[in-house]
Parts: C-alpha cells; structure tokens; sequence
C-alpha cells in the first residue's frame, strides 16, 4: 500500500478492530486514501517521516488520524501528546478509538487535546455506524483549521 | 562732889543709853527672829498640808494596789485556768499528732499502693499503646493491601472492559460480514446461527458494560445535595422511550417530598425502577404505576407500585443480586443488573431498599433516603 497523499492515517494494533474499521469505512462509501499503521512508533515514523517512511514528503499531512488508545511500544496516548504539542502538527484531528469507557481514560485524551473520543461497540451496527459517523464528521463537515 | 555724882549719872546715863540701844537692838533682833518663827510656822503649817496631801494620795495609791492585787489574783487564777485548757489541749494535741502519725503512715502505705497500681496502669497503658500501634500498622497494612487489591481490581475490570470486549467486537464484526456478504452460502439454518452469534455477542457486551457500570459504582464519589424529587421524577419520566405500538401505563404521582442524596445517582434509582415497572406491566392492558412516599421517623420512603408481572416472593432473596433474573430472557429482556445496582445505590446513601410483589397481581419497590 502506498504511503504517498495519505489523507487518513489509521493507527490500531488489533488486525481485527482493523479490519471491521476499514471494511466499515469502505462500506460507508469512503474514498478517502486511508493508510493503517500497528503501532504508536510507526505511526510517529510515519508522520516525522523516518525509518520506513524516510522517503515521505514532510509536506503531506494526513488530513484525519484515528488513533486506538492501548498499543504494545508506543501508546496512543503517547502519540498523541507528542503531536499535539507540535505547533505544526497540533491542529491536525484526533480521534482516539478505543475498548475502554473507563473515566480517567476519556479524562486524561481530553486534557491532551483529542478531538473526539470513540468507545468501540461491541456491536457491529453500532460499530459501523460509529466509524462512518467520525468519517463523515471529520473528513466532510469539519472545516480544517489550515 | 557733884561733879563726880554728875559724871557718875553721865556715865549711868550713857550706860542705861547703850543699855537702851542694847535692848532695843535686842528687841529688833527679837522682831525679826519673831517674823522668821512666823515664817517657819508658816512653812511648817504649809509642809503639813502638803503631807496631808501626800499622805491622801498615798492612802490612795495603797488602795490601787490592792485594788491592782486583787485584779492581778484574779488574773492569775484565770491565767491557771488557761494554763490547765492548754496542758488539756496539749494532751489532746498528743493524741491527735499520733493519730495523725497513724494516717500519714496509712496514707503512705496507700501512696505506695497507688504508686503500685500506678506503675501497673502505666504498664498497661503501654500495652495498650503498644497493642494500638500494633493495630495502626495493622490498619496501615492492611488499607496498603485493600488499595492494591482495590488497584488490582480496577485494573481488572479496564482488562474486561478493554481486553474481553475487542474479541467480542471480532466475532459479533464477523459474523455480521458472514450475514452480509456470503448468505447465499448458508442456508436458513445457517443464517439462522450468523444470527443467534451476532445477538449472543451483543448480549455478552451488554453483560460487561453493566457489570463494570455496577463495579464503578462502589469507587464513584457520593455528592450530596438537596434534590427537588418530583422534578427530578418527571424528568426520568419525560426521558423514558416507548416504542409507538408499546402498552402505555397510566402514570399516578403527587408531589414527592425533597430529600439528600446525590443527584444523578438518585436519577438512576428512579430510571431503573421505572423502567422495570413499565417493562413488567407490558402485558397488562390499561395498567397504571404509581409513584409516590411517605416519611417514617427521619426517613423518607419512596416507592414506585405497578400491576404487571410481579414475582413469586419465595425468591426475594435474589431479588438485588447481580445479574439474578426472576423472569426469562423470552419473558422479560434484561441483564440482571437493574435492581443490584438499584441496591448499591441505595446502601451508599445510608438508605434501604426492599419490595413486595405477588406473581401476576405487580410488585411495589420502595426506597428509604435522609430527610
């Protein structure tokens, strides 16, 4: 898969949670280049434009990156501390996915600057509708601050 | 002779002259002696009266002294008197120092005994010291082991929420793919199982969400404020969804008395009560609920009443435990968790819950807050 004019940087470690996300996106009529990473360091790579990713132009920013919470190496909240106290990064939208509706989770996402926080449902309606929801929201209606 | 008789007669005459001045010196030396007796009589007469005098006064003082001899007699005897009262009082002195030498020795036996008894209270108020840090590290030990079983447990339930969820998420995602993109592989039956695996996963998230909701519950902070009950009633009622061909009960409430308690917990009470009574009085056609309380002693009793279901007394025992249901799933819908939520919410406001039912006849569920 090409890492080139990503517009969607979709960074989740379980193959399945995956899977069921890109398929639901698809179904949901998205067209949007879609990029998935598995963890929290090749997500960082793939912004800061290293290692693998060593090649990418510095000068393309995902428009949207959905970020799962709990991942092996580098978390998600990690990740998204570092991007959102880059001045040139901060205003890209984060949407954090996760299993957990645990309070200090949602508390401590919002206090570092998430967009928006999902709680993956178990349900797969309810998880598709989810996931076209956030697309729609942050791909269509949402203006870009730049 | 004449002459010489002359000179005879002068010579007389001189003598009797010179005799003359004799006597008369005489008689004025006599004068004055007379005037000097006169004087010395005086004098002594004066001297006399002046002894008279002292005389008197000596009488007088005679008298004083006996007078002063008689006082100092009697002076004397009551200086004897007293004298006698003081070797009486002396005696009685004695006697009382020897009491006294009794008691102070008494009292130092009992100083002793106290000093005693002292040294064995301190004794065992250090044992008691002792025995209380002993219990404060106990105490301190275990609330350290209390936190970390409370840690462990937490971090139990992020692990269900979060680990056990995702492979549910999986076979619910999947199955659903299975339904959607390859039904014309299965046949009813087939579509049939897709379907009982998508609702079973559904059903088996619901059981986790609720029951990490009910162990939330037991960390969350009591917030207690004043609550203006009937509001907060209506506004559960005006929140409940009914489907358009749903049997709508009749609703019968007056005005509920206020009371303490934290709002939004308070609120679930009432949503988790309510609901069940309409879930419960689905089948019954034209059937009402009533909600209402009354105060006992300082306590305010709520209940809310309805006609449905009911349940059979015998298993009241179960009525609050988690995820203990009194109906079937076919019957009623519903994770068992409604009521024992209910429960904690309650006992976390000092507060009682129980109910009364009778099968096929409705139930009443009651709940005791602080006034």
């Amino acid at each position: 898969m090409s890492y080139h004019n990503v517009e969607i940087l979709f960074v989740e470690d379980s193959t399945d949670d995956a899977a069921l996300t890109i398929r639901a996106l698809k179904k949901s009529g998205f067209t949007h280049k879609l990029y998935h990473v598995i963890n929290g360091a090749e997500a960082l790579d793939f912004i800061y434009c290293k290692g693998a990713y060593a090649d990418r132009s510095d000068k393309e920013f995902p428009k949207l990156i959905l970020l799962d919470l709990k991942m092996p190496k580098v978390s998600g909240l990690q990740v998204l501390e570092k991007l959102k106290a880059d001045q040139h990064l901060k205003s890209i939208p984060i949407v954090m996915l996760t299993s957990s509706n645990e309070g200090p989770d949602i508390e401590k996402c919002f206090a570092l600057g998430a967009n928006s926080y999902i709680v993956k449902p178990v349900d797969s309606d309810n998880f598709f509708n989810a996931v076209k929801e956030i697309g729609l929201y942050w791909m269509v209606l949402s203006q870009p601050a730049h | 002779m004449k002459k010489n008789d002359s000179d005879e007669l002068i010579i007389a005459n001189r003598e009797i002259v010179l005799q003359n001045k004799e006597i008369e010196s005489r008689a004025a030396e006599l004068i004055i002696a007379n005037k000097e007796l006169l004087f010395q009589n005086e004098e002594k007469e004066n001297r006399a009266a002046e002894l008279v005098i002292a005389n008197k006064e000596l009488a007088f003082q005679n008298e004083e002294k006996e007078n002063r001899a008689a006082e100092l007699i009697i002076a004397n005897k009551e200086l004897a008197f007293q004298n006698e009262e003081k070797e009486n009082r002396a005696a009685e002195l004695i006697i009382a120092n020897k009491e006294l030498a009794f008691q102070n020795e008494e009292k130092e036996k009992r100083a002793e005994e106290l000093s005693i008894a002292n040294r064995e209270l301190k004794n065992a108020q250090d044992d008691i010291r002792k025995l209380n840090d002993e219990l404060e590290q106990k105490v301190i030990e275990r609330t350290a082991q209390l936190e970390s079983v409370n840690k462990e447990l937490e971090s139990f339930s992020y692990s269900v929420s979060h680990d056990l969820r995702a492979p549910i998420r999986a076979i619910n995602g999947y199955t659903k793919i299975l339904k959607e993109d390859y039904a014309e592989t299965f046949d009813a039956d087939g579509v049939k199982i897709l379907q009982a695996i998508i609702s079973n996963s559904k059903k088996m998230g619901e059981l986790i969400d609720d029951l990490l909701a009910f162990s939330k519950l037991g960390r969350k902070q009591v917030t207690v404020s004043d609550i203006q009950m009937t509001g907060l009633v209506n506004m559960v009622r005006e929140e409940l969804l009914f489907e358009d061909d749903e049997n709508i009960p009749e609703f019968e409430m007056g005005t509920l008395p206020n009371a303490k308690g934290d709002k939004s917990l308070i609120k679930q009470v009432w949503i988790n009560l309510i609901s069940n009574a309409v879930k419960y009085s689905r089948n019954k056609t034209q059937t009402k609920i009533e909600i209402g309380a009354y105060t006992k002693d300082n306590l305010i009793v709520y209940y809310v009443k309805d006609y449905g279901a009911g349940f059979d007394m015998q298993y009241y025992d179960k009525l609050f435990g988690v995820f203990q249901r009194l109906h079937s799933q076919e019957e009623f819908e519903g994770t068992g968790i409604g009521l024992a939520i209910v429960q904690k919410i309650v006992q976390r406001h000092n507060g009682t819950v129980w109910a009364e039912s009778k099968v096929d006849e409705g139930s009443c569920f009651y709940f005791s807050l602080l006034a």
